[in-house]
């Protein structure tokens, strides 16, 4: 098994509109932030090169669209995901409040192999503004409730732990591929010979 | 079109025809299965959503009928073909999408990366893309530039097929632009998508499509690929197909300049009969003791010499082709023997056979595969191939098959225009369809084949440029509209006569075969119908030369 292939991670962002979703995957793709809001219809698809323990990581971000009428196309969005990243608003608590269902909702459509290892990553948004509600306290205690899902505090605009966060989800993601890897060998050959008696044949010698 | 007529000509070459009811060409056994290609992706493109997800995995086992009838295991498999669902009611539809406001997102001063490299040389202008996914949407193959880029475009992909599929339940077959059509095809846990700003219609893209999917087949099974993707959806189908990347590469190039993919046939060496003869009994005798040998199968420069099956299996043009595709892209084949496991899509899509992969002899460039179900066969396989090269030798049949692949001016079937006389002619191309053969004036020699665009990462743009000199090649880019008028499945013609000052075309398909041929400019109808008489009787005398009239078995 090698390690030094190649690798594209999917990466599957949500969480209520507004929140910051399309800012932070701008932020980290692009290095810029625009304060102009624009809601995104259906989904946005960037990618971008990573470097995580030496090995060149691709990761195909999927930024969802907030907005309700857009979430009938949860099922096809959600299919093979390596890594869901909830965002929520620190200055809005309702979008805090949504993780839980964000969360469920991802579970059910994508429904990974293994659920509760599934790698989830929460960014708690907007850290910059000064009218914050949900406190980094609370926050944490809802991500160790859900098998310790990694918590980040960050803001688009000033490029707080944005780098940190998609290494981290990276990294997480990875680990998840190579574990899977380790007992999933997938076998050369399918075994065919199951009803063959394997009698011993009569033309070994090449008779002409 | 100057005219298109349908009118019936089957008395143009009955009177003076000595065998009146067999086509040139035609015999009661064919060593391939004579299926029609081009109904069947008509099929594949008028199939509904349900029928999609039984047509991959409900097929029984070939193989291991093979297995049960050598271990003399009473149990009889039933062949239980899925029928292909019929639904014509849903023609193809036809939509233009634009992806803008997937750009516009990314702020107002800057493009978005992907829409950069989406821009980059490395992928405009080329005259046909090929994509291949997962249905999670990631990438798996790119025919140009770097799939890891387009990992952006193939979100895209996914989110369209399946925006269709999911919320109007309905199945995306093509976006037709002015200048380029897109044909999206999904099989199993994979989405193909083909671009193309060339001539080919959705059909015959769709047919591409489907050889690059089964060629992903022929290397790791269908079960496999099933299998693979039922335990991970995330799974980065790369891993496993590293190095089979080349092979769909080769394909690619192969499907576009050899008309044998466009009419689902299979070329012949064209070799005195005796000479096949000998050489199909050299096999025969050698291996008729070689108890699970399913098919030994010579090839020379992507035609078909001899092929010797187990009685009952006979072999689908398109394995076939994979097989060509396999023996011509692999250069390791010609330095040593090889041994190696083959999964013929059509012939069982669930299993390997194991060939046994070898060049006859140095001075000769035919390609022997021995293909067995017997997983250790190597050593007695390896000492056949010495015995049936020995008789080769032994009888001239490698002079033989030499001459006729290093094209011989003495050779009828060398230059055939010349040979039939009729100066008006510039090119033909004829297809038993009984026997699933073919046979066109000027093959594409595997030299040529192989220059053309070896290093297609970096050519493959449109050209424009007029050439001066057509090769089989390029008739064949001429005669691909002419082909889907033929087989058009609303209203098929069987005669398509098209005279103008660049050429006249006539294209004539019956029940027997399938006949294009190209003329001098302005040709007069009835001149051109007695020229083709001629040539059918030329073929006619020559067709045990050119086609292999038995089917021989062990």
């Amino acid at each position: 098994m090698s390690s030094r292939k190649k690798v594209l991670l999917k990466v599957i962002i949500l969480g209520d509109s507004g929140v910051g979703k399309t800012s932070l995957m701008n932020q980290f793709v692009n290095k810029k932030f625009s304060n102009q809001y624009k809601a995104t219809i259906g989904a946005d698809f960037l990618t971008k090169e990573v470097i995580v323990d030496d090995r060149i990581v691709t990761m195909q971000i999927w930024d969802t669209a907030g907005q309700e009428r857009f979430q009938s196309l949860g099922v096809a969005f959600y299919r093979g995901a390596d890594c869901c990243v909830l965002v929520f608003d620190v200055t809005a608590p309702n979008t805090f409040k949504s993780l839980e269902s964000w969360r469920d909702e991802f579970l059910i459509q994508a429904s990974p192999r293994d659920p509760d290892h599934f790698p989830f990553v929460i960014l708690g948004n907007k850290v910059d503004l000064d009218n914050r509600a949900v406190s980094a306290k609370r926050a944490q205690q809802w991500c160790q409730s859900k098998n310790d899902i990694p918590y980040f505090e960050t803001s688009a605009k000033e490029a707080v732990n944005v780098e940190l966060a998609f290494q981290t989800i990276a990294r997480n993601a990875l680990a998840q591929e190579t574990e899977a890897e380790l007992y999933n060998e997938f076998p050369d050959q399918i075994k065919l010979n199951a009803n063959d008696n394997n009698r011993n044949r009569d033309g070994d010698n090449c008779a002409c | 079109m100057a005219s298109t007529s349908k009118d019936n000509m089957q008395n143009i070459c009955s009177h003076d025809n000595p065998e009146k009811d067999l086509e040139p060409g035609a015999s009661h056994d064919s060593i391939l299965n004579p299926t029609d290609s081009f109904e069947e992706f008509a099929t594949e493109m008028n199939s509904s959503l349900e029928g999609r997800a039984t047509d991959v995995t409900k097929k029984s086992s070939t193989i291991s009928e093979i297995q049960s009838e050598i271990g003399e295991c009473s149990k009889a498999l039933k062949e239980t073909k899925s029928s292909e669902n019929l639904l014509n009611k849903d023609e193809a539809i036809s939509s233009s999408v634009s992806n803008s406001n997937l750009q516009e997102q990314n702020g107002d001063d800057t493009e978005s990366e992907l829409d950069d490299y989406l821009k980059s040389p490395e992928l405009v202008n080329k005259e046909k893309h090929v994509f291949i996914l997962s249905s999670a949407g990631k990438p798996i193959y790119t025919r140009y530039g770097n799939e890891d880029k387009l990992a952006g475009l193939c979100g895209v992909i996914q989110a369209l097929v399946s925006v269709v599929e999911e919320q109007n339940r309905d199945i995306l077959r093509s976006i037709i632009t002015k200048d380029c059509k897109a044909v999206f095809l999904v099989k199993g846990p994979l989405i193909l998508v083909g671009m193309s700003k060339s001539n080919e219609s959705e059909t015959q893209l769709v047919l591409q499509l489907t050889y690059a999917f089964n060629q992903i087949v022929s290397v790791l099974t269908l079960t496999q690929l099933n299998r693979i993707f039922e335990q991970r959806r995330n799974y980065d189908l790369r891993r496993l197909l590293s190095g089979a990347e080349r092979l769909i590469d080769n394909l690619l190039i192969f499907m576009e300049k050899d008309p044998a993919f466009l009419l689902g046939a299979v070329r012949c060496l064209p070799l005195p009969e005796k000479v096949r003869e000998n050489i199909t009994s050299a096999i025969i005798s050698t291996c008729h003791k070689i108890r699970d040998l399913v098919f030994a199968i010579l090839i020379a420069g992507n035609q078909l010499i001899t092929l010797v099956r187990m009685k009952k299996y006979t072999l689908h043009p398109s394995d076939i082709h994979l097989l060509f595709n396999l023996v011509r892209s692999s250069e390791s084949f010609k330095t040593a023997e090889s041994w190696t496991p083959i999964c013929l899509p059509k012939f069982d899509a669930t299993g390997f056979l194991h060939g046994h992969v070898s060049y006859i002899s140095e001075d000769c460039q035919a390609c022997l595969l021995l293909l067995t179900v017997q997983r250790d066969a190597f050593y007695p396989l390896s000492q056949a191939k010495h015995t049936i090269a020995d008789k080769l030798r032994r009888s001239y049949c490698l002079t033989a098959i030499n001459d006729a692949l290093n094209r011989n001016k003495d050779l009828t079937t060398t230059n055939p225009l010349k040979h039939i006389g009729i100066p008006e002619i510039r090119h033909f191309m004829y297809k038993c369809k009984s026997t699933a053969q073919l046979f066109t004036s000027d093959p594409i020699s595997l030299d040529r084949l192989q220059d053309y665009r070896q290093r297609h990462k970096e050519g493959g743009d449109v050209v424009k440029k007029k050439v001066e000199k057509l090769s089989d090649m390029d008739y064949v880019r001429n005669y691909r509209e002419f082909c889907s008028k033929i087989h058009c499945a609303r209203s098929p013609a069987k005669l398509i006569f098209r005279s103008n000052s660049e050429d006249t075309i006539l294209a004539w398909i019956t029940n027997g075969f399938e006949l294009y041929v190209t003329f001098d400019p302005l040709m007069e109808k009835d001149l051109a119908i007695r020229a083709v008489d001629r040539l059918l009787r030329w073929i006619k005398n020559e067709e045990k030369r050119i086609f292999i009239m038995n089917a021989p078995t062990f």
